[in-house]
């Protein structure tokens, strides 16, 4: 597993596109040691080699598919109303830079 | 030293479903900005992804045309990464159980002998929203967001950017005629990301790979890479490592230019979309999905050839799929008309498309029209006559019959007696150029055939007229 | 007494006899929500109820939930109704569509009356840590004690006599456990079995709807009605529904009812214990089988550390979409990502930072084996015990809660060393996707705690009738600070 220090944390946070204060990286530090060691315990667990991850609670597979028909689109001013930045019927964000 | 190129393809295909991959939202990109959105394109809270059955049936086509290994168990998984363009956070897509592996493809190489590309998976996912750029801003168009896509892995089996080029174009070919896409690489329905690199010939190794984009023409994909190769060759023989790198082609020069070094992969963090409860695919489902399938590109070269056409006529009617599709309606009840259809499609219609600047869909004219002309031309019709016909309803509209009267015109007889009986008129007539011909002057014949036809009134077929003339013209 | 105190079918009763009618029902609701001083509410929908309410003229006597007022949630999606699941990152934000619930209750011609606080994002379960600040346990009028979470608002409000019911949600325990501690049933049926669509995701794996009631009955009267197949849900489940509102209290003799020791062991709090044991003995008094089965304490100390490693990866993904960029606050950047940054830095807390932290980690590719793909074992194992209990037990009973509700100050949001198997058992139910329902077992104090069935999956009437039937013994059905009850065992 990937080594966690502060500056591992602060890069992880900035990633997901948000900044903590400093505290809370120290806290979020003791988290991780406690996590840590929880999850190491966790896989001396007998047995655990023998079970797939699971993913759904049970068995719940279908053979639902959506069949393809188009429904009516939103308005399109409704679908932009919640925007805070809006210009010409878009979106609009600082230029994007390739 | 002797390098060999190692070439890998990633194609993403825009399905033209009906609606979006995950949403019911109509499928229809070229509305106006952000009128094809429903909730889900703009990962609204609380909505979720609902498969398109339509899509799974086409990656199936598609997967199968490709000789793969369909996987009946569907299962979605997620890709995190944030982007602008990326409205969830997240896009939905087929990591770690792909619709189909294992499959290849078999192409013309370079040296026109066939050659086996095997391709590594194909799998279904969304596409993210469409970005306008500007000088110091960017628009957000949310219409192609959860656009279905099917991206096509190749193994790195090409060579050389001929054989490149020419498994695009066979995918694009197999995607197309399958009803999976209008695969436009100009218009992005279609795209390719290439991995190229070097190596010394008889070398397992795999040097650095460089990616190349905006490469919207099969032709540029040849060039690119011709460039390419000989680029990272020459790096190579002059000392220079080749980077890992993205390049972009640019048209004008022919040549790839660098847009970003590429730094540590990015960690996706895929886990199994928790949304998507796993969809199991009947053997019935499947099959019907790959029985149903319309026929693709190589079934539809073969019949043509069957029918009677060359190779390279086939070639261009099929490079046109609304002019195979016209090509097969005009000829659904007369299949022995097939070589004179496809010769007015080839040569007149073409023609017509390029003076109006239309597209075979927009042609004036119905299937069954040709066909009635093509039967003009098999009844004994000349061929420029039937094309009259044809300039006159395309101009027109109308029948065949309808133009044919317009235009006066009238069937030629190529009966041996009555062509006799106006050559042997002519040749009564006119003895000085029975003497010319005789002296080696072949254009007294010209002014022969030309005296019968005036006598016939355009009556009777010029071919007829010569054949006969050449026969009396012996005995005399 | 009120109508507001009395059972859904005593008050469509009155309904229907038009001793009262909904306009006065809502009328008293909205004047018990104003006077609550618990900050339950997100948002108090007075004149859209109003209006809906008095447009409710004729009775229908087939529909128990005509003219009933409820509350739901505030991570339910409200076509028009701002929505923000209690986070200033979706300040602002109305949605487009209903929740799949929040229709199907408008069809019955439910009253929504107002939106009730959680915990940000629903991540939470301690009510504490909403953008409105602390939910408080009506049973405390010195607001010392927390009600819990993360579906705070709606326990407080339903416990408070506000509503006859609420919606709630629940990944962990977010419903069962506040329930235990304001005294309500609450419960969550089988995954699947109620459509998600319209519930702001946390963790989809383990996410349920869920409702606070007074009793059994109310429970299934309200489940009768959320649960069936959605097609907007691809995950909802297509077997058929039951009619769970014609459940009535099961004979208990021979029902096997399974106790699971490490848990009941991990219980200190001696009240809470000796109740335990007064409702086994009646149980068995009733005629069950009461058996203790063993569990695995490494299995049960592993339900905490596994749970936030799956919830938080799987919350991390699912809130990427709020980005400022869509809907929630807009606030500006030189460039997309600060765009964003501006937008998650101020919108989310700090507790929700350090989880999507963790969460984003677990998936990392050098970490999930370790991580993500031992917790999703470790679930696995978990879930595969709890199926070979059920396979010769009808139902699994517990204590909720290892006590009444903790007083605020002494909670913690804070990763701990100590393994509370007591405190987070419950999350067994999300895990396997199982049927739970927390009835109150007894008040200690004048505070109540509850104990927890979990049954088979789809088989939420049986776990019903179960439920009914424990009620007969507690004598705490219809339980609310309005109504005091005596506890009995």
């Amino acid at each position: 597993m990937k080594e966690i220090n502060l500056d591992v944390l602060r890069d992880a946070a900035n990633r997901l596109l948000f900044d903590m204060s400093d505290e809370e990286y120290r806290t979020l530090l003791e988290e991780f040691g406690v996590l840590t060691r929880q999850m190491e315990t966790i896989g001396r667990i007998e047995g655990l080699e023998n079970y797939e991850p699971m993913t759904f609670p049970f068995d719940c597979e279908t053979d639902y598919l959506r069949e393809d028909e188009p429904e009516t689109p939103l308005p399109r001013e409704e679908a932009l109303r919640n925007a805070g930045s809006v210009q010409d019927n878009e979106i609009k964000l600082p230029k994007v830079v390739l | 030293m002797n390098f060999e190129a190692v070439i890998g393809l990633e194609i993403h295909v825009e399905m033209k479903t009906k609606s979006k991959m995950f949403s019911a939202s109509p499928n229809s990109f070229s509305r106006e900005p952000n009128t094809s959105v429903t909730p889900f394109d703009m990962a609204y809270p609380g909505t979720m992804p609902r498969v398109n059955k339509q899509a799974v049936i086409n990656a199936i086509r598609v997967a199968n045309a490709l000789h793969m290994t369909i996987d009946p168990l569907v299962r979605f998984d997620r890709k995190n990464y944030f982007y602008s363009d990326l409205p969830k956070g997240f896009q939905i897509t087929q990591q770690f159980h792909p619709i189909g592996r294992d499959g290849y493809l078999d192409i013309e190489g370079k040296d026109g002998q066939k050659k086996r590309i095997r391709i590594e998976r194909i799998h279904m996912e969304e596409d993210t929203c469409k970005q306008l750029h500007f000088a110091d801003y960017s628009l957000l168009d949310y219409n192609r967001a959860g656009v279905p896509l099917v991206e096509i892995v190749s193994m790195p089996d090409m060579r050389n950017g001929t054989e490149a080029m020419h498994y695009v174009e066979a995918i694009r070919n197999i995607v197309l005629y399958s009803g999976t896409s209008d695969g436009k690489m100009e218009e992005g329905s279609l795209r390719v990301d290439v991995n190229v690199s070097i190596r010394p010939y008889g070398s397992q190794e795999f040097g650095t790979k460089v990616e190349l984009k905006n490469l919207n023409s099969t032709k540029n994909i040849e060039t690119a890479l011709d460039y390419e190769i000989a680029r990272q060759s020459a790096c190579l023989l002059s000392g220079t490592p080749v980077r890992q790198e993205t390049r972009r082609f640019d048209e004008a020069s022919g040549r790839t230019v660098l847009m970003r070094v590429k730094t540590d992969a990015v960690d996706y963090k895929y886990f199994p979309e928790p949304n998507i409860t796993p969809i199991r695919l009947s053997d019935a489902f499947v099959q019907d999905a790959i029985d149903t399938c319309p026929e693709l590109y190589d079934a539809k070269r073969e019949r043509y050839l069957a029918a009677g056409l060359s190779g390279t006529d086939a070639d261009i009617i099929l490079s046109n799929i609304d002019m195979a599709a016209f090509f097969e309606a005009s000829i659904a009840t007369k299949p022995a008309l097939s070589k004179i259809v496809a010769n007015f499609l080839i040569v007149e219609i073409n023609a017509y498309l390029n003076k109006k600047g239309i597209e075979m869909k927009d042609l004036p004219l119905l299937p069954a029209t040709l066909a009635d002309i093509a039967t003009f031309q098999n009844d004994g019709y000349t061929h420029k006559q039937c094309a009259d016909i044809l300039v006159h309803v395309l101009e027109n509209g109308g029948t065949a019959e309808e133009a044919r009267i317009a235009r006066k015109i009238e069937k030629q007889s190529s009966n041996d007696d009555e062509v006799l009986a106006f050559v042997t008129a002519a040749l009564d007539a006119n003895p000085q150029s029975i003497i010319d011909f005789k002296a080696g002057k072949d254009r007294a014949k010209g002014f022969l055939v030309g005296q019968v036809m005036k006598a016939a009134k355009g009556k009777v077929n010029p071919a007829a007229v010569a054949k006969v003339l050449d026969a009396e013209l012996a005995k005399r | 007494m009120s109508y507001l105190d009395q059972s859904i079918r005593d008050i469509h009763r009155a309904l229907v006899e038009r001793l009262t009618t909904p306009l006065d029902l809502a009328k008293e609701v909205l004047a018990r929500a104003k006077a609550s001083k618990d900050n339950a509410f997100e948002m108090i929908l007075e004149d859209e109820a109003l209006a809906f309410a008095s447009s409710l003229t004729e009775p229908e006597e087939d529909n128990l939930l005509w003219g009933i007022p409820y509350l739901a949630k505030d991570n339910f999606s409200t076509k028009d109704i701002e929505t923000t699941a209690s986070s200033n990152v979706l300040n602002g934000y109305k949605p487009l569509f209903d929740a799949t619930v929040i229709r199907k209750l408008r069809e019955k011609k439910c009253v929504l009356i107002g939106k009730t606080t959680l915990d940000e994002l629903a991540m939470g379960g301690t009510g504490t840590t909403g953008h409105k600040g602390i939910t408080y346990n009506p049973y405390d009028p010195s607001h010392q004690r927390m009600v819990g979470g993360s579906s705070c608002g709606s326990a407080a409000a339903v416990a408070a006599g506000i509503v006859p019911f609420a919606l709630g949600s629940d990944t962990g325990d977010s419903v069962r456990k506040p329930a235990s501690y304001a005294g309500l049933v609450g419960m969550k049926p089988t995954w699947g079995r109620i459509s998600r669509y319209g519930l702001f995701p946390f963790a989809p794996s383990l996410d349920h709807v869920g409702f606070f009631t007074r009793s059994a009955d109310d429970s299934a009267i309200v489940l009768s009605t959320l649960a069936g197949r959605d097609d907007m849900d691809s995950t909802s489940s297509v077997k058929p529904v039951d009619d769970y509102a014609s459940a009535s209290p099961a004979n208990l003799t021979g029902k096997r009812i399974a106790v699971i020791r490490e848990i009941v062991d991990s219980i200190t709090n001696p009240e809470v214990k000796a109740s335990f044991d007064r409702s086994i003995d009646a149980l068995k008094e009733a005629g069950a089988v009461v058996d203790f089965v063993s569990f695995g304490l490494p299995e049960l100390q592993a339900i905490y550390p596994t749970y936030i490693v799956i919830s938080c990866a799987e919350a991390t993904s699912n809130d990427a979409n709020l980005d400022g960029i869509k809907f929630g606050p807009f606030l500006g950047g030189k460039t997309y990502q600060e765009v964003m940054s501006n937008a998650r830095t101020a919108g989310f807390s700090e507790l929700i930072k350090r989880r999507f932290v963790i969460g984003s980690f677990a998936l990392m590719r050098e970490n999930q084996d370790v991580l993500f793909l031992r917790a999703q074992k470790v679930r696995a194992k978990i879930v595969a015990k709890v199926n070979e209990i059920l396979k010769d037990h009808d139902v699994i009973y517990v204590p909720a809660a290892p006590g009444v509700a903790p007083k605020i100050a002494s909670s913690s949001d804070k990763l701990s060393n100590e393994y509370l198997i007591a405190d987070n058992h419950l999350a067994l139910g999300n895990f396997a996707g199982l049927p739970s329902i927390t009835l109150p077992l007894t008040l200690i104090d004048g505070l109540p705690v509850g104990i927890n069935f979990m049954g088979r999956a789809f088989e939420e009437k049986e776990l019903l009738s179960i439920a009914e039937a424990f009620e007969n013994i507690s004598g705490l059905s219809g339980l609310s600070v309005h109504e005091k009850k005596e506890a009995r065992l």
